[in-house]
This record gives C-alpha cells, structure tokens and sequence, in this order.
C-alpha cells in the first residue's frame, strides 16, 4: 500500500474512534442529568400536600380559600375526585352540578391546576387525605397571628408591596405584576392576568385573612408557584402584606383608569421635555447650508440685492 | 528622511475659462450611473461663491480637517469619543439641497404632449425620485447666474475683508469673478483616510493617489464629514462612499486623467513629487502663517545625490525619480514658488497647487456708465480687482506674502516678456521689475515657456507606473507557464 494512503487511513480511522467517544460522553451526561432530576419526584404526599395543596385547603381546620378536605372521600367517590383535581376548569365547562355550586361558595375563584401532578401521585394524595382524615390529625391553617393590623404592620406592608424594601428570601415585590385602588397615581403593575392583577377585591375572592394568609405562604397558580417555590414570602411579611390588601378592600373601589391616564400623560409630558431639552442643548447642530442660507438672504430683505446693480 | 513618491498636480488659474470641459469629461467617465448623479469629482465653482457643496470652505459647519489640540493633531468632525455619541448619525454632513438634487428635463413630453393652444415645455424631473421638481439650486449656480448676490456674497473668504475691499470686488455691476476648478487634491495627511472606521480608504504607496475600496466600505460616512473639500461622496444607490481616483487606470497607462486630458484652456499640470515623509506630521502642526513654507520644505530636491539615494532605499524606482527631475508641478511649487496649495489651514496637506489669478482692472463705474480701461493691463497687484485679501484666505490661510510673492513674479514676467517681444516698456524697468518679484532672466523664460507654450509632453511627465511589479507581489507570472493551455479541439496529424 503507498504509504500516504495509509497515513490517511488511520488519521481517519482516529477521527471515527473520537467520534464514538464523544457520543458515549454525551449519553453519560445526559444519564447523570436524569438521575439527578429523579430525587425531585421522590417527595413523599405529605410534602406534596404542604407545598402544593395547603395554601387554600385544610384537613379539619375549616375552609380557606378552597373547602376543607377532611373526610372528602365521603363527600365526592375517587373516579370524581381523579377527574377533577388536574382539570378544575374542563369540569366547569362541563357544568358538572356539584363543581358549580363549589365555584359559588368560593367566590368565582377557580382551582389552579396543581402542577407536577401525576396520576400515582394524585393517588397517593388522595390515600393520604384519607388516612389523615380517619386519623384525625389536622393540617393546615396555623401560622397566621389572628392580632389586629398596627400602623407598622401597613408601612412595613407598603415598603415590601412597592419592592423599597425586598422580600426577605429574594422574590419578586408585588407591584412588578399587581396594583391596588390605595397605591397612588401611578398604580401598579398590570402584569397578572385580569382580573388578578388588581387585588383590591383579593380579601373577598380568596375569602379573608386566613385564606388569603395561607394562600401566599405557597401561592398555587402557576406563576407564583413558579417564582416563589424557591423564594417563599415570611409569615411576618404575609402579615403584612395582608394588612395593605386589607386596607385597600375597606377604603378604595377598583384600581381605576385614572393611573393609566397619569402614566400616560406623564409619559407624555416626560417626553416632550426631552425633545426640548435636547433641541436646546443641540440648537446649532447641522441641518441645512444652502436653504438657509437663502432663507436667511431673502428675510432680511437683500438690501444688498436691492442696492446692488442697476438692472 | 523617509523618501516617497506623489503625483502632484498644478490648476493655473490665471488660464482657466471656466468652460467646465474638465467636469463633463470626469462626468461622462466617471459618475453618470445611478447613485451618482449629484457627484462631480470635478467642478468648476465660480469665485466669489459658495462653491458645492455650500459653503464647503466654512469648517465651522462641516468640521472637516484636521486642528491642533494641545499640540495633537486631531479630526475635527470625529475621534475615539465623538463617534461613540454619533455612531448612529453622523453630524455635520451636507444635504442633498447643500449638493443640489440632480435633474433632467422631461424631453419625450416635447413629442407626446396632446395637441394645445401653447408649445409643449420639458419640465425638470428629479434623477433621484424621478419626481417634477422646481430647480432650487445646481452644482455651479454662481456661473448659471441662479442667485449670484446671494451665493457670492457668502463666500467664507470674504472674511476679513474692508468694506472697501468688497466693493472693489463688486464694483462693476458685481460681476467680477474668477473661476477655481477642484477635484480631490489627494492629500499628503488625508483627513478621510485618517477617518475611515473600515479601513476602506487609503493612499496608494506608489504614487500617492487616495482611493477607496468599494469593498471594504460600510457607508459609515466619516470620510464626508472629514474631508474638508468634500470630495468624498456618498452613493445613495450602492451605499457605500467614491472619490476622485485621479484616473488611475488612464495614468497607470500613460495617460493623463480624463479632466486634465480634455482641458481647453490647458491650466493643468501633473507630474511626481518627491517628499520627506518622516516630517509629514510635523509640519502639519505648524502655525498657520507657516504651513505654506512648511509645506514647500517637505518636497525634496530630485537632484540631490542623498535624496536620490534615500528615494532607492525607499524602493523608488529609477523612472519615477527621472519623471520627478522633469516635473512640472516641482518647477511651479518648489522652484519657482508661484502655485499654491488651497485652503493649507485645513492641514491635510493638498498636492493639488493653485497660481493664483491676475485680475487687472478693466473698467470703473462713472456715474450709471461703465468705463473702460484696458490700456492698464499691467496694473499693480495691489489694487487688482480681486483683493489680495480674498486670494490670500484662499491660498495663504489669510496671510498675504505667499500669494503676493507668486502675483508679483507672474506680473514681472509679463513685463519682461513685453519688454522683450513688443518693446514698448522699458528694459530695464522690466529688469529691475524682475529683480524686485525675486525672479530671473532664465526663469522667467522657464515661466513663460510652461505656462504659454506648454504642449501635452510638458503639462504631464506621468512616472511609469511599474504594475508588472505590483502584480509579481501576488502572483508568480510563471505560475502557469507550463500548465495546460486551450489545445486543439481536432488535433493536427503528421501526413494527409
């Protein structure tokens, strides 16, 4: 065999053999990647139930935002209840009797769909449920102090809601997404889906301060729980949020037109002083010679023009 | 000494006619594709005037050249810190009105028009928009008498000018006026080469002539703002910038450029330089009274052994140093020192020289009549038509000694040749005369001799331009010496 045919057979043959390594490397990664992502689905029911169901339900402690749970198994039979907990709204939609008059006593607030439900999962909710209702122990409800709001509580309230003084496990201020009636001519953020995004009425929707105090120690619809899964709000700071809301509910109607307007006028006038500004500080910048030029010949009358030549 | 070589050139405009010959055939060549219909690589302004684009001369508006800042030579129109602040609009850039909106006349309206009571008109037509427009202004308006008051009287070099100053200018009927054809000067420190973020822009090592690459450009336009003659100009149809290219393929060839080619009143020299490099920057620092001598001391003597030498170092070849021996452009400049540079405050150093105009008073106003005067065609420059004044913030940046120097020369030669041909002056009036404007016998033959009888051979000693030799840089010309050639598609056999 000539010798540079050779050479060039096993620089490619080495190129095959990298290749092959480099798939095997790639698949070891993404095996690794796996068995770490496992352990999250590893969570026993009880975790599942504290991070994603208490916020609005207890077992024996009275109704939050959603109906109590105890003893549901008796209310509603298991192919109900796996039929509805993932899909709350297709039940609505199918106007399922039962489903209706639980939207009425919840205030027209529909059940978020709770995520990373899967259907052994759902089952071992249910199973635990149904256990912790037989054994009479209670979940949920706690954790809120039932003393009535101070003049602290609101200032304190109002520096975390407008974000000048930040939530202490690092989430996001409320008014990036939401407003109420009470927060001044700007308003706030109108990021949430409306209605949300305005919680003066939150106090009413969600039904009262347990409710509500509950619902933001682990906010369950899909956003929130997003966000603040990893940065949970401090029940001293739910306290005191819920005293602005509260505030908002008994003083102010809705989070009227009257900020959008302010903004816009605002804005407006904003950027009208800019144009000036900046066609002050750049008056003499180029525009135009020749034209005016002429202009300015032709204003000043040309007596030059005039006195120039006879013709 | 860092010894190179330039191609220089030498507009007497004692000779021009203002014809506009040298623009139509630069037009015709060069600029009459889309894009391009507003350039003129060559124009004629009319002086008084504000010249094309309007007022180009006034750097306060268009910040073109360069300046010293504590002792640094800097652009005016852009650096380092400017262009971050304007890297989405450059300022100081000329309109298209400052240009003027390139047109034609709706001929085939003469053919077509529907039969009416009146003749049918060729009504102007945008060459940009293809649009009717009202003709405001043209590259040449002075010379098309569209608003000459206006223009003439806001020419930059009028400043500084006495009131009675300006009206010896305008006395008669203003109409006095003298004719100043530009195209790129092509200069020794280009502020558009210095410029250009791309790189696009550069002076040719050879023989110094700028030319931009159309592939390199990127249309930012710095080279437009920067050159203070505004002899960059931008495409709007290929969006990229094109200059004056000094006709480089008809010189590469032996050839004057297409203007100086064509030119009737034959008031263009062109010939190599030799210049000191190494002292470019330097003398573009200098104070302003001082660039027109610094500027002179940069050519070098094509005679001198060590100049010659360096030049050889520097890779110079034998017959450019020849061509720069014979140069007419060294002869007007260096020797005789009766051309010079325009506008030499800008500081980039232009190799295009002017020998300013004589313009002798012909005629003064009495009363409504005007009365002429021509028995005094040899008047003394100091009272000429055309202020000294005005023609030194042309070529002196407004000192006057440079342009008197050259004015004086030209009319001692006129004298001495009087004297010599017709006789009707004295002699030795015309000798002493000669003396005086620092001149002699023999140069004022060789004056006489290039500026009257000057053929094609002694406007324009074009150097060789050794292409072969730039070629040989990238490509071996034996390269396929040997290869396979076309061949024969039948071939030839031995017998019938």
């Amino acid at each position: 065999m000539n010798p540079l045919t050779h050479s060039f057979r096993n620089q490619r043959t080495a190129g095959l053999l990298s290749t092959a390594f480099r798939f095997l490397l790639a698949f070891a990664v993404l095996v690794l990647l796996l068995a770490l992502a496992a352990p999250a689905q590893a969570q026993d029911a009880a975790t599942f139930f504290k991070q994603n169901c208490s916020s609005c339900h207890t077992i024996g402690a009275g109704r939050l935002a959603g109906p109590d749970l105890k003893n549901v198994h008796t209310r509603r039979d298991r192919a109900w209840l796996k039929q509805f907990v993932p899909n709350p709204r297709a039940m609505i939609d199918r106007g399922d009797p039962y489903v209706l008059k639980l939207l009425q006593s919840a205030n027209g607030v529909v059940m978020p769909p709770p995520q990373g439900l899967t259907e052994s999962r759902l089952n071992e909710i249910l199973d635990f449920i149904e256990a912790e209702s037989k054994a009479g122990r209670i979940w949920g409800g706690g954790g809120l102090s039932d003393r009535p709001y101070t003049a602290a509580d609101f200032v304190l309230g109002r520096a975390l809601f407008s974000g000048e003084k930040p939530l202490a496990k690092g989430g996001p201020a409320c008014i990036s997404c939401h407003t109420v009636g009470t927060l001044g001519s700007f308003g706030g953020g109108r990021l949430a889906p409306a209605p949300q995004y305005d919680l003066t009425r939150v106090y009413e929707r969600l039904g009262g301060r347990k409710a509500l105090g509950s619902w933001l120690s682990a906010p369950p619809t899909p956003t929130m729980n997003a966000i603040f899964k990893q940065h949970p709000i401090e029940p001293t700071e739910a306290f005191a949020l819920l005293s602005v809301v509260e505030d908002a509910a008994a003083s102010s109607g809705e989070a009227d037109a009257v900020p959008l307007l302010n903004f816009f006028l605002i804005g407006l006038g904003g950027a009208v002083a800019g144009l000036v500004i900046f066609g002050t500080v750049w008056r003499g910048r180029f525009r135009s010679v020749r034209r005016a030029l002429v202009r300015g010949e032709l204003q000043r009358g040309s007596a030059s023009l005039t006195t120039g030549g006879e013709r | 000494m860092d010894v190179r070589s330039q191609i220089a050139m030498v507009f007497h405009l004692d000779k021009c006619i203002g014809c506009h010959t040298c623009s139509i055939a630069c037009k015709n060549i060069w600029t009459d594709r889309r894009g391009t219909e507003y350039m003129w690589w060559n124009n004629v302004e009319t002086k008084p005037g504000t010249g094309y684009p309007t007022r180009w001369e006034d750097q306060d508006r268009y910040a073109g050249g360069w300046e010293v800042n504590n002792g640094d030579l800097s652009l005016k129109s852009t650096g380092k810190r400017k262009v971050i602040f304007n890297i989405f609009h450059n300022p100081h850039m000329p309109t298209m009105d400052d240009y003027y909106e390139p047109w034609t006349y709706d001929y085939q309206h003469l053919f077509n028009a529907p039969e009416g009571s009146d003749q049918p008109t060729a009504r102007p037509v945008s060459m940009v928009t293809g649009e009717l427009i009202n003709i405001e202004s043209g590259p040449n308006w002075d010379d098309d008498l569209g608003g000459s008051p206006i223009y003439a009287a806001n020419d930059p070099n009028l400043a500084g000018l006495t009131p009675e100053q300006r009206e010896q200018l305008f006395a008669v009927e203003r109409l006095v006026f003298f004719y100043f054809p530009r195209i790129c000067n092509h200069c020794l420190n280009p502020g558009c080469v210095a410029a250009c973020p791309s790189g696009a822009l550069y002076k040719r090592g050879e023989d110094g002539i700028v030319l931009l690459d159309q592939k390199r450009c990127r249309g930012w336009r710095s080279c437009i703002a920067a050159c203070p003659y505004k002899k960059v100009f931008f495409n709007w149809s290929t969006g990229k910038s094109e200059k004056c290219i000094l006709c480089f393929p008809r010189v590469e060839t032996g050839q004057a450029p297409a203007c100086f080619h064509s030119c009737v009143g034959r008031i263009r020299y062109l010939g190599v330089l030799l210049y000191d490099a190494s002292r470019l920057e330097e003398v573009a620092k200098l104070p302003n009274e001082q660039l027109v001598e610094g500027q002179r001391s940069l050519i070098l003597d094509p005679n001198d052994p060590a100049v010659i030498a360096a030049a050889r170092a520097n890779g110079v070849a034998d017959s450019t140093i020849e061509s720069a021996q014979k140069s007419p452009v060294y002869k007007y400049v260096k020797l005789w020192k009766v051309a010079l540079p325009p506008h030499i405050e800008f500081r980039t150093l232009p190799m295009l020289f002017y020998v300013p105009p004589m313009s002798p008073v012909m005629a003064h106003r009495e009363g409504n009549a005007v009365a002429h005067d021509s028995e005094d065609l040899f008047h003394d420059i100091e009272t000429a038509r055309v202020p000294m004044k005005f023609l030194a913030n042309l070529f002196g940046a407004g000192h006057e000694a440079h342009v008197r120097y050259a004015l004086k020369k030209q009319k001692a030669v006129r004298w001495y040749r009087r004297a010599l041909t017709v006789g009707d002056v004295d002699m030795t009036l015309a000798q002493r005369m000669l003396t005086e404007a620092d001149c002699t016998p023999e140069e004022a033959d060789g004056i006489y001799q290039l500026t009257s009888l000057c053929s094609f051979d002694d406007r324009f000693i074009i150097p060789p331009a050794h292409r072969e030799e730039a070629i040989q840089m990238f490509e071996d010309p034996l390269e396929h010496k040997q290869g396979v050639g076309f061949g024969f598609l039948s071939g030839p056999h031995r017998g019938m």
